[in-house]
């Protein structure tokens, strides 16, 4: 994308293709921010090549999340292209994150939520505050965390053994 | 054995009044198969009080030149009494793309008001052309939208707007150089109306029409869509997005156009090659429902869409 303005497939693969890039340059790195600053008008189909197929394609792998997504209407734009193929995307502001494009299921949207308003959630925590059995808290997680919706950490448990650290992605 | 005459010439003749695109249908209706039947000529009358609207001057702008490239003779006849309907057309820029081949009565303009007048007034944007299959310039889609805004700057939903009409000409002309596979120009125009309550955007195109080519594609690759009916198989583009590749980022952009004119409770009118298909909005979205089809129209190459957005 060159300038303020991005649209058309072509133009959002051209920048899929740098965003990969830079990625791949990286390989260390768990977390990326993209900054949309000065971005003023996109259209859903480049959304849809150069950041909702960016996400999905590191699903799992590594956590991109938005920042400085001001306008409302460009986040319109993302959201629809996100929603149509089921991709959640982190948008970051003022310190508090809000999951636009993909929503998870009704069941799991609890838990999304308490692990969003926490710098990072452990299934025995949430089936605690919750009242969830562990084995059930433990599950939505993991779909949430295969969705897109988090990102996850392995680290030793409290009782010995491993368990999984959940963290919002950003 | 008896034979019957086969018209050497087709006519099609505008009402006096406003013509939008259900008017558009019936005179070409009445006119006959002008391009899909055996007459070598095409007569076009715009009689004095012709108004025509924004989306049925590009349907009849690919309309003229897909019969000059069928290498029939055209012409296009205004009534001697009246200049309005000439000098609208001229205004926006009509003659400039209209094909040289079609003859012009009593003569096309000698100096184009488009280029004259570009950009003096804030509610008419001038025609804008684009290749069926080469990308279009940026620039284009930014000045119709800019146009959309400048016109409605006092509306609190400008920036909502200002969007709708951006994200669905972006949609619109790249799905035609994607898509279409014409050597034909295809062409997009947007009118607002300051002081009214709507604002039109059409695109027009002169390719192999949008299910002609999203069908036998869906058919092939056994998706159960391909059954469906040209309306429902419409509505589903526009609710959920449908391709014809098997990439599911495909698709979008029909459906992100709905999504911005479910917004503004507009009307979408689709030309097929031999059908047309109105959508009204439901509630949030467009349903089967809501479509009314004509079928068995004459025929237009291409696909030809317009969407009136409503301004509370």
């Amino acid at each position: 994308m060159d300038g303020k303005i991005g649209w058309g497939r072509p133009n959002g693969r051209a920048t899929l293709e740098k965003l990969v890039s830079f990625i791949e340059g990286h390989p260390a790195q768990p977390v990326f921010r993209i900054s949309m600053e000065g971005v003023e008008q996109i259209d859903a189909s480049f959304a849809s090549e150069a950041i909702v197929e960016l996400i999905r394609r590191y699903r799992g792998q590594k956590g991109i999340c938005l920042v400085d997504l001001l306008d409302l209407e460009v986040q319109f734009n993302i959201s629809v292209a996100a929603a149509r193929v089921d991709v959640p995307i982190a948008v970051w502001r003022d310190g508090v994150v809000e999951i636009i494009g993909g929503q998870p299921s009704q069941g799991n949207r609890e838990a999304l939520e308490y692990a969003l308003t926490r710098s990072q959630a452990r299934a025995a925590e949430l089936a605690e505050t919750k009242d969830y059995s562990i084995a059930n808290a433990s599950t939505k997680f993991k779909q949430l965390w295969e969705q897109g919706f988090l990102m996850r950490n392995e680290s030793a448990a409290d009782s010995g053994g491993v368990e999984f650290v959940y963290r919002r992605i950003g | 054995m008896a034979t019957l005459a086969q018209p050497a010439e087709c006519v099609l003749t505008l009402p006096a009044a406003w013509v939008d695109a259900a008017k558009f249908e019936r005179a070409l209706w009445l006119c006959g198969d002008a391009l899909g039947g055996p007459c070598t000529g095409v007569v076009v009358q715009v009689p004095a009080g012709c108004k025509p609207m924004v989306e049925v001057i590009v349907r009849l702008l690919s309309f003229c030149n897909q019969a000059c490239l069928m290498t029939k003779r055209v012409r296009l006849q205004f009534a001697d009494d009246d200049q309005a309907a000439m000098g609208y057309l001229d205004r926006m820029g009509f003659f400039d793309h209209l094909s040289p081949s079609v003859e012009v009565s009593p003569s096309r303009p000698a100096v184009s008001g488009a280029r004259l007048h570009r950009g003096g007034n804030s509610g008419l944007v001038e025609i804008a052309r684009f290749s069926g299959t080469e990308p279009a310039e940026d620039s284009l889609v930014v000045r119709l939208a800019e146009t959309a805004r400048n016109s409605c700057s006092g509306r609190p939903d400008v920036a909502a707007l200002h969007n709708a009409v951006f994200t669905i000409l972006c949609e619109l002309i790249g799905n035609v150089v994607e898509h279409s596979g014409s050597p034909l120009d295809a062409f997009a125009v947007l009118q607002t109306y300051p002081r009214g309550n709507k604002v039109r955007i059409a695109v027009s195109d002169s390719g192999f029409g949008v299910l002609e080519t999203l069908r036998p594609a869906l058919r092939k690759k056994g998706d159960p869509m391909a059954v469906l009916g040209d309306v429902d198989l419409l509505v589903e583009m526009f609710r959920k997005g449908v391709s014809r590749y098997d990439d599911d980022n495909r698709g979008t952009g029909l459906m992100a156009c709905a999504a911005h004119a479910i917004r503004f409770k507009a009307d979408l009118d689709v030309r097929l090659l031999r059908g047309r298909v109105l959508l009204k909005p439901a509630e949030t979205e467009y349903q089967p429902n809501m479509a009314y089809l004509q079928v068995g129209l004459p025929l237009m190459w291409g696909t030809h869409i317009a969407f009136t957005l409503n301004l509370a």
